[in-house]
């Protein structure tokens, strides 16, 4: 069953798509876009559960995570040209019970309207 | 007190003219220019931010980084990302971001002089892109670079 619309979600964010100006649009673009769900995991769980698994290489570094609600996804591409039904579905990993991803191929026209939605949560001051 | 310095000695090392290069074979071999160049080249377009980017994405992110074992740096797309960066003129001011993506490919980000935004992709087979201002998206082969330029900067 789909995520439902009221769920928010998160993506981790790390140096290879932030530069300290932009987001890279490819943080959404194409297929089955990895997500990971706040209803499952608080955010304040996702810092170190991310860092363990997404710092490959070392220097590859999380800088942040950016939060979307699904609802508010899910109005994005109903209301992009061509619109598309977007769906969040629940797929858990070992490393991470509140996986999901997001199975419809988002094109770069669509994922540069999501961007600007996201909420950006910088690490906690104590990293 | 002072003590004499041996006389420094005949040349130690002496290489044999068959292993000398003609100077035309020399600067065929030669690729430090072409590096340097290009180091420069990223200087000045993409800033000191962007050269270390580059230059970090290129030695630090082998086959398999990240949670999604994300692919290295495609030399193809690194060749495109640099021609495209040479014949392409940026607005004014504006200093692009570039970004790694989970395929091997490098992606250029800026925004236009209306604040539109305008992104290209290189791959390891073509070019992706996107311009806000118009709405184009689509994909060109590498060998259609010169157009790609050319509609970006229309």
């Amino acid at each position: 069953m789909s995520v439902n619309p009221s769920e928010d979600i998160v993506r981790a964010v790390c140096t290879d798509k932030w530069d300290g100006q932009r987001l890279s649009p490819s943080l959404f673009v194409g297929e089955n876009t990895s997500v990971s769900r706040l209803a499952i995991l608080p955010l304040s769980d996702h810092w170190d559960m991310f860092r363990q698994f997404v710092e490959k290489p070392p220097e590859r570094r999380l800088e942040l995570i950016a939060e979307i609600n699904v609802g508010r996804l899910q109005e994005l591409g109903r209301t992009h040209n061509p619109s598309i039904a977007l769906t969040v579905e629940p797929k858990a990993e070992a490393w991470n019970p509140a996986h999901a991803e997001i199975p419809q191929r988002i094109t770069r026209g669509l994922a540069s309207r999501i961007l600007p939605v996201l909420k950006r949560h910088h690490p906690p001051a104590h990293r | 007190m002072t003590a004499l310095m041996p006389p420094p000695p005949s040349s130690g090392y002496a290489l044999v003219n068959d292993l000398r290069e003609p100077a035309a074979v020399a600067n065929i071999h030669r690729t430090a220019p072409d590096e340097w160049a290009r180091e420069e080249l990223l200087l000045a377009k993409l800033g000191a931010r962007g050269w270390g980017r580059v230059h970090h994405f290129r030695n630090y992110y082998g086959s398999g980084w990240g949670e999604h074992a994300g692919s290295m740096l495609s030399p193809r797309a690194l060749s495109a990302f640099f021609r495209f960066v040479d014949a392409f003129e940026f607005p004014s001011g504006v200093i692009p971001s570039v970004f790694l993506t989970d395929r091997g490919g490098i992606e250029l980000c800026w925004e236009e002089e209306s604040r539109k935004s305008v992104q290209v992709e290189f791959t390891r087979t073509d070019a992706e892109f996107y311009r806000e201002a118009t709405g184009e998206e689509g994909a060109l082969a590498h060998g259609a670079l010169p157009q790609l330029v050319l509609r970006l900067s229309a």
